[in-house]
């Protein structure tokens, strides 16, 4: 008996492997449009959920259909995995022919050469950018012209929980809200609802370490701005912004109507959805999760500053490897995507708003899936957005930011000393970055 | 220890074809790993771009590297608590469940449980039960009186970390240790109880000095394990979309190789890591040949 | 009666109750947060962050959720089942025979090639990534599952050293009457040490099956992507949920579908032991 374990396993797993050999090794079903002997094959990776997989798989059926000779392979993984993927493959020299980027971290692959040159692409279409959003295209040029498009994108806005508003008697945000006007709600719809003497509801919360949630455009909002135009400077210190940071640290330390750091962390959850906090601001990504939330809920424009109304808009795009040998067949399934079927597919997904504006501003998106939230927000808040910085070194940038933040946001040290090393700090990250 | 079985003859060439497969998987291993990362270590390597040889470039910046120093500290203090934690409370519950009891195989199971969980379903459950307002662990402080606190906070994030992360260790250790105890003859115990020696005397007397082989290798695999833990920490701790409010040093090299387009750096980091590891593994192999008793 | 075996008796009584009272206090701690794991994935996600351990609305839709994104779960579970089943038949064949040698043998280098083995297991593997992904680039491997088993048919520090440390403790006795016998070096090995060391092989199996089953990195890397990847990869997936504004309770649902394979090998693995509480000290 005990001579067996080992040949058992061994010769199980060996006839598993055969079997395994012979399992279809096709990743992508492609029923119709079967693909021509000679059909060129593209490499497709991106970033997403396993609800994505199923509709990436229909864009490129249609696709296919269209196009019979080029067969697209989707390969999707999650946010993390998929950088770690991309990264390796790149450093290898085997990079997919497509795949998905995220506006502020095009630069850094943009400037180390791994990323075609699209622009003559897109001189031989003319016709293929009209009628997309042009705020999200501004990400991709470059002095070389386009080396990615937009696909979908997303605006923040401010997302209320209902039942507190109507429960605190207070009126729900309007687009005419202003920064006094949210820490005002925010103070009203503070309590303590266990009576233990500590707030266990809060106004207001909001991830304080990445700039595209609040505080890029509060201080927009305020009339200053993160980075100079040639990203040399970290414009985050400048008196304006200031004012914007003095903003949450009131709302925080003085109100105690957003959580600090350690507090919301505390709760070990996303604090809007688990109905602790009542107003957050995020982007159209969180809305299929929030649907599942036991309370009713709704989106407004985030508020207005002494300089006018601002937030800030982040696309997701394209890029094909300066190392595919098939630019131009990538290149038309780019364009697929940009079509109005590609878009509306795109669209149904609920993650995302579509790139191309008879798309957006279609029940395609406004209705989508019998959803009742003000789904036009984020349309308005294109008007007044801008665009999430993009360049060169931007996650370690947002590091030595965010980082160094956190210890203001857990109240052990003094705010504008602290800002005053943060941007020296972060000046050093662009001067290596440059 | 020190004779050992004399290869005769033929023998030699089995000895080899018998080492084989390691010293392919060495040669592989040395140079997808060692030689690599050493090599790379010296260079500034974004990933994309061929690499630049820099010198000790990197090295020197280590020391200038607040961050890097925090998480070698964290690190340190982390590995101080969980070695010997890991070690004593699994080998507890091996000698426990090394006896003749009913429900054996349910206990086993359950105490091997966490070994199996996804490291990220784990942590958040943690984050669940050290929640501060609505957490279990502090409802129940609140039954025996105490008063509630900040779990994943500065002043306890170490005791957090350290507690979850002992948790998911146990049951490897578990086997470990039953492995080792199985191997103890009966007849040892049965000459032991014949002289009328208590249970006590029987655990230092015989179970200890036996089980020392074990015990050296737990503690080499859990110091390992200690200077690479990652998983559970960086979900326990993680604040907004990339820090981490414990950072260790694989959290540093992660970053660094991965976010920050610094190859190099990583490299270099984890040169120093193995460094120091390598350098406690000495100290454990001399501790051994003291301390540790074979047959 | 005589006295004597009344105390023995005795403190074998109050041994019961002493590891009684410790394993089961110790298996509340081990198993509560399992439990709530449990619990979540049989909750409604609007449930999710209630404090009752027993569901308010038993629900089986995040299990439904789960199965209804079809990423080819057949084709997951076998990727994942023979090449679990090839590393750990890898795993322990070369380990047993280098541990032998390394425990056993006595031969010039040896202590040598021993510490550089463990060097290997300082290093993380977020740094090795992707020097070795390049040596397999090399070999023209990626895109296959090789690069998953293949390393297991070349030893290992791990499963090395587990089973060097267990052979150390065999007793010399034995070899010294096996070579009288006539024995040759790999009969010594196959006919005495590896019956012996049952518990210890058992031991490496878990650990490996477990390690290779969860494995989320290299098959990644080295995979092309759902269907063809493991079940691992293929649930990590479900993880994104928790960027996209969490629902934890598919995710739990999704961490319980992949531990029943481990637990079953566990459960079967770990009879070993048992057999091996018996064999000792009858054998030697």
């Amino acid at each position: 008996m005990k001579k067996m374990l080992f040949p058992v396993l061994l010769i199980a797993a060996l006839l598993l492997s055969g079997c395994g050999g012979q399992t279809p090794p096709e990743a992508v079903p492609s029923e119709g449009g079967q693909p021509a002997a000679e059909a060129v094959e593209l490499k497709f990776m991106l970033w997403g959920a396993p609800e994505e997989l199923a509709v990436w798989n229909a864009i490129v059926d249609e696709f296919q259909a269209q196009n019979p000779g080029i067969k697209v392979n989707v390969e999707v993984s999650d946010w993390t995995a998929y950088w770690e993927k991309l990264k390796t493959m790149l450093a290898a020299g085997t990079p997919p022919d497509l795949f998905a980027m995220d506006a502020p971290y095009y630069l850094d692959y943009q400037t180390r050469g791994v990323l075609k040159n699209l622009q003559p692409y897109v001189d031989a279409n003319p016709d293929m950018l009209q009628g997309v959003y042009p705020q999200t295209l501004e990400a991709y040029k470059t002095a070389g012209g386009y080396f990615g498009l937009p696909r979908d994108f997303q605006t923040i806005v401010l997302f209320y929980n209902k039942d507190m508003f109507d429960k605190a008697g207070v009126a729900y945000p309007t687009a005419d809200w202003t920064y006094d006007d949210l820490r005002q709600a925010s103070k009203d719809l503070t309590m303590d609802t266990n009576g233990d003497g500590v707030a266990d509801q809060y106004g207001f919360t909001a991830d304080l370490w990445d700039m595209e949630l609040a505080w890029s455009s509060a201080i927009w909002a305020h009339g200053g701005d993160i980075l100079s135009a040639d990203h040399t400077q970290t414009l985050i210190g400048e008196p304006a912004a200031r004012q914007a940071w003095q903003v949450f640290h009131d709302m925080m330390f003085q109100d105690k109507s957003m959580p600090d750091v350690n507090t919301a962390a505390s709760y070990g959850l996303d604090l809007f959805q688990a109905g602790i906090a009542a107003m957050t601001p995020i982007g159209h990504w969180a809305v299929p999760g929030y649907n599942a939330a036991n309370f009713q809920w709704d989106v407004a424009p985030m508020p207005k500053g002494p300089a006018g109304s601002a937030t800030s808009v982040n696309s997701a795009g394209f890029v094909v490897a300066e190392a595919s040998e098939h630019p131009e067949e990538a290149f038309e399934f780019i364009k697929f995507v940009l079509s109005q079927s590609g878009q509306t597919r795109l669209t149904e997904l609920g993650f995302a708003i579509p790139v191309l504006k008879s798309v957006a501003e279609s029940p395609v998106f406004l209705e989508q899936q019998g959803t009742t939230i003000n789904q036009q927000a984020f349309l308005d808040s294109l008007a007044f957005a801008h665009m999430k910085p993009v360049f060169k070194g931007y996650d370690e940038w947002s590091a030595a930011v965010g980082d160094g933040m956190i210890p203001i946001w857990t109240g052990e040290a003094e705010l504008n000393a602290t800002l005053d090393e943060i941007v020296k700090a972060a000046d050093e990250v662009l001067s290596k970055n440059k | 220890m020190e004779a050992g079985l004399k290869p005769k003859g033929r023998e030699r060439l089995t000895l080899w074809l018998m080492l084989t497969p390691t010293l392919i998987g060495l040669t592989f291993g040395v140079l997808g790993s060692i030689l690599a990362t050493l090599v790379l270590s010296f260079t500034k390597w974004d990933l994309l771009t061929p690499p630049q040889w820099t010198g000790l470039s990197n090295y020197v910046a280590l020391f200038t590297d607040q961050k890097f120093s925090r998480a070698l500290l964290n690190t340190f203090k982390f590995s101080a608590l969980y070695v010997p934690s890991v070690i004593v409370v699994s080998l507890l519950v091996a000698i426990l469940l090394n006896r003749k009891i009913r429900g054996l195989g349910a206990f086993r199971t359950i105490y091997f449980l966490p070994a199996v969980t996804s490291a990220v379903a784990a942590a958040l459950v943690w984050n669940m039960i050290f929640a501060k307002d609505t957490g279990i662990l502090n409802a129940i402080i609140g039954v025996f009186g105490g008063s509630r606190l900040c779990w994943i906070c500065s002043d306890h994030i170490l005791t957090s970390v350290l507690i979850v992360n002992v948790w998911g260790a146990i049951g490897e250790g578990m086997i470990i240790f039953l492995a080792g105890l199985t191997a103890i003859p009966r007849e040892y115990y049965e000459a032991a109880a014949i002289d009328g020696a208590n249970e006590v005397r029987k655990f230092f007397r015989i179970t200890l000095p036996l089980i020392t082989p074990s015990i050296f290798f737990m503690t080499i695999i859990a110091t390992i394990n200690a200077f690479q833990a990652y998983d559970y920490i960086y979900m326990l701790t993680r604040r907004g979309q990339g820090d981490s409010s414990f950072p260790v040093i694989v959290y540093s090299i992660y970053r660094n190789a991965w976010n920050f387009f610094n190859y190099g750096g990583a490299s270099a980091q984890a040169i120093e890591l193995a460094i120091l590891v390598i350098a406690l593994m000495g100290l454990y192999f001399w501790l051994e040949r003291r301390y540790v008793f074979y047959e | 009666m005589n006295r004597k075996p009344m105390t023995l008796q005795r403190q074998k009584l109050l041994l019961d109750i002493v590891t009684y009272s410790v394993l089961v206090l110790g298996a509340i701690l081990m198993l509560g947060p399992f439990l709530w794991m449990v619990s979540t994935s049989f909750k409604l996600p609007a449930d999710q962050f209630g404090h009752s351990l027993i569901p308010p609305t038993p629900t089986l839709q995040n299990f439904q959720a789960l199965f209804a994104v079809d990423i080819g779960y057949p084709n997951l579970f076998f990727n994942s089942t023979y090449i679990s089943l090839l590393i750990t038949a890898g795993q322990i064949l070369t380990c047993a025979m280098a541990a032998f040698c390394f425990a056993v043998v006595h031969f010039r280098g040896r202590d040598l090639l021993f510490t550089l083995l463990l060097v290997t297991l300082m290093i993380p593997a977020q740094v090795t990534l992707i020097p070795n992904f390049i040596i397999f680039k090399w070999l023209h491997l990626i895109g296959t599952a090789v690069p998953l088993w293949l390393p297991a048919f070349w030893g290992g520090a791990f499963g090395t050293f587990l089973l060097r440390q267990y052979f150390l403790t065999v007793p010399r006795e034995l070899v010294d009457a096996s070579r009288i016998d006539g024995a040759s070096l790999f009969q010594i090995f196959w006919k005495v040490y590896l019956p012996l060391a049952k518990p210890a092989l058992a031991a490496l199996a878990i650990f490996t099956f477990q390690g290779a089953w969860n494995d989320l990195l290299h098959p990644l890397i080295y995979l092309p992507g759902v269907p063809n990847t493991t079940l691992t990869v293929g649930l990590a997936f479900f993880q994104q949920q928790l960027i996209l504004g969490g629902k934890y309770t598919v995710l739990m649902a999704g961490a319980l579908t992949s531990i029943l394979p481990l637990l079953l090998v566990f459960l079967v693995a770990q009879k070993q032991f048992i057999e091996g509480i018996a064999l000792t000290g009858v054998k030697r």
